[in-house]
């Protein structure tokens, strides 16, 4: 009996030891942010003008008659007919569940996309949104939609390129025989303020108070509204560009080593960084086309994750897979029933609830900056 | 004492290599060639038009003062930094036609400093060391395996192998760095300062691992020093620099004396033959127009004037 009991408290002590090491911290990690996806999801489900239980949400979130039509399936993938379904089903399926899944889609965007800019940079405070990327892309959003607005199906491409030519100019202009976090920072100040009174000017262009709104609505990054037309435009680069990561985690390892080590390993610097950033702008803009320019989530999340697993780039793409979905669906939670029956756009959120985070973190740290 | 021979035997200058660079392979493991070597933020280049050649399994090291150019030199053989003019060749080979992977799976580089993540373990830091002979999808072979345990163990980090760089010394971080670029297991390592900033203990730690990798492989090892009576007995060959131009070349016997220490360090100071190598013992700085006290020789300390003088 007694030692029944002492080894499930060995057991227990060998497993709680087991997840203060690295990887079991990722697994903590990973199962955590599931569980809170998972939960959140449930919530926004289930909450909202039209009001079911939980136990109705569940039923129809699992409602066979989704689970087991083709039909449905093609029309969430490729856009055909939806079958005919009962209104909660309907309800839950059409216009709940998506948003869900666009909120996980574009956590996973800026998370990998912030981690990605901060090996590439070697610099703590790179993020989409600090290095230009997210004011570019949310630049020529605009554009597309207040002046071109028969081209809205390109947006994730549109969003790319505007994002690559902020992204080059903070570049350009932090160069100066190599970079550094400082200079790319203030840099990265400068283009956005630019890129970001383009974006007040084009308002008076737009015909009318609609355009206005949902421009606006871009810009502090909103999933309202959002449905599966927004998943389809975003999860092909989504994946792309989370794969690439992945893959790529060994060369922004050697990244983290300083160009002049990694240069000595035999990396083409130059050429590894051109293309690990390529895939950053490619997930930052993916998630800026059906999401709008959600503040803070790309600077925060890699730091959340970078605490919890260390600065190994291949757990810590991992986690961000993980943790990015989970903070955004909470976010999300928060834009649209915190305040019910208003929203407010979940880019506000992330501001409001990040910003103080990451001012928490700067002061424990002694030091900010080069990681 | 072989004083004319030493010029030769010692450091082979570039019309040598010229004409052998086939047949010399094995004993021409890494030369520069009329090296221009300059930074794109001076107009002046800081190495300006110098051959040097590494002697095969052996050290060579660069001694100079500050800003002598040895770093620079070091960094222009490791192709870290595009010669203006000259080349470097790895094997008989132009570095600068070689496949950068290629070049870090036989030249080893350990800069100055060194940045890491601070969570990085030492084992992981050595394992990067395998980058180079690794492809893009390849996952850790025996091989790799191999090499870091030869590695560590050999930069005798193996009981902080498990710690994180960011907790460790100045002189284990140092150890766990130098256990990396032996990981890349190359045939030529060039180490920039690899004592400098280290306590005594890890300073003769380090110089310890050299004498090993010189006297147990036939690695050819250059490496920058600061500290000229190290240099002297752990070197094979010893080039002193100044300005950026070599002054002297050969045997540390050779070239540690009274006479080049006033030259190119700019200080007076007497020189006593140890079973060690020679011995250094400074007695002061030299200024510009300080009454020459080295030597008797009158010819020899005009030219030391001279020097000092340009």
């Amino acid at each position: 009996m007694a030692s029944e009991t002492r080894g499930a408290t060995d057991a227990w002590s060998r497993a709680r030891s087991w997840l203060d090491t690295p990887d079991g911290s990722l697994l903590g990690l990973c199962v955590a942010s599931v569980a809170v996806a998972f939960g959140a999801g449930l919530l926004q489900v289930s909450f909202g003008a039209y009001s079911m239980t939980i136990v109705q949400a569940w039923q129809a979130v699992f409602d066979p008659k989704v689970w087991f039509s083709v039909q449905a399936w093609q029309s969430f993938f490729f856009g055909a007919e939806l079958p005919e379904l009962p209104k909660r089903t309907l309800i839950v399926w059409n216009i709940r569940m998506p948003r869900v899944i666009v909120a996980v889609l574009a956590g996973m965007c800026l998370a990998v996309s912030g981690a990605i800019f901060q090996a590439v940079t070697r610099n703590e405070l790179a993020s989409p949104f600090v290095l230009g990327v997210s004011s570019g892309a949310g630049l020529t959003v605009l554009l597309t939609l207040v002046l071109f607005s028969s081209l809205a199906p390109f947006l994730p491409l549109f969003a790319a390129i505007g994002g690559s030519i902020a992204f080059l100019l903070v570049y350009m202009i932090a160069w100066k025989g190599g970079t550094s976090p400082v200079r790319l920072v203030l840099a990265g100040v400068i283009v956005n303020m630019v890129f970001t009174s383009l974006q007040r000017g084009l308002f008076f262009f737009a015909d009318d108070l609609g355009v206005v709104q949902s421009a606006l609505a871009w810009i502090t990054g909103s999933l309202t509204g959002v449905g599966w037309e927004e998943f389809r435009i975003a999860v092909i680069p989504t994946a792309a560009a989370t794969v690439l990561a992945l893959v790529g985690a060994r060369q922004l390892n050697l990244l983290l080593l300083g160009e002049e080590t990694a240069s000595s390993l035999g990396m083409s610097v130059e050429r590894v960084r051109f293309m690990l950033s390529a895939v950053a702008i490619l997930a930052a803009s993916t998630a800026i086309s059906v999401a709008g320019i959600i503040g803070f989530f790309g600077l925060v999340v890699p730091h959340i994750v970078r605490l919890i697993v260390g600065s190994d780039y291949r757990r810590l793409i991992i986690g961000c897979v993980f943790v990015g979905p989970a903070l955004m669906v909470v976010a999300d939670v928060g834009a649209r029933l915190a305040l019910n029956p208003a929203q407010v756009p979940v880019g506000v959120v992330t501001g409001v609830v990040g910003g103080p985070y990451f001012l928490y973190l700067m002061r424990r740290q002694d030091q900010m900056g080069e990681i | 004492m072989s004083q004319n021979n030493s010029n030769s035997d010692g450091i082979a200058t570039a019309n040598d290599t010229a004409a052998g660079s086939q047949s010399g392979r094995r004993d021409r493991p890494l030369v520069g060639d009329d090296l221009v070597l300059s930074y794109s933020s001076a107009d002046e280049p800081v190495v300006d038009g110098e051959s040097i050649s590494a002697e095969p399994g052996a050290v060579t090291a660069l001694v100079g003062p500050n800003g002598s150019g040895k770093s620079t030199l070091l960094k222009g053989l490791a192709n870290q930094l595009e010669p203006d003019a000259g080349s470097v060749l790895l094997d008989g080979q132009d570095i600068q036609t070689l496949e950068t992977k290629a070049v870090a799976r036989k030249l080893g580089l350990l800069s100055q400093e060194s940045t890491s993540p601070n969570s990085i373990s030492v084992e992981d830091l050595v394992y990067h060391g395998r980058y180079p002979h690794r492809g893009f999808f390849d996952n850790v072979t025996d091989e790799d395996e191999a090499a870091v345990e030869r590695a560590i163990d050999l930069a005798g980090c193996g009981h902080i192998r498990e710690r994180e760089v960011g907790s460790l010394s100045g002189g284990q971080k140092q150890l766990a760095w130098i256990a990396m670029v032996l990981a890349q297991d190359t045939d030529v390592l060039l180490l920039d300062e690899p004592t400098t900033f280290l306590d005594l203990h890890h300073q003769l730690e380090v110089m310890e691992i050299i004498e090993t990798l010189r006297d147990e492989s036939d690695i050819t090892i250059v490496v920058v020093l600061h500290d000229i009576e190290q240099a002297a007995r752990l070197a094979d060959r010893m080039v002193a620099l100044k300005d950026g131009e070599i002054q002297a070349r050969g045997r540390p016997d050779d070239v540690v004396t009274e006479q080049l220490l006033a030259d190119v360090f700019e200080i007076e100071a007497e020189v006593s033959a140890t079973p060690h190598g020679p011995r250094v013992n400074p007695i002061r700085a030299r200024h510009d127009g300080d009454e020459h006290t080295v030597g008797e020789d009158s010819a020899d300390s005009d030219r030391a004037e001279e020097v000092v003088a340009e």
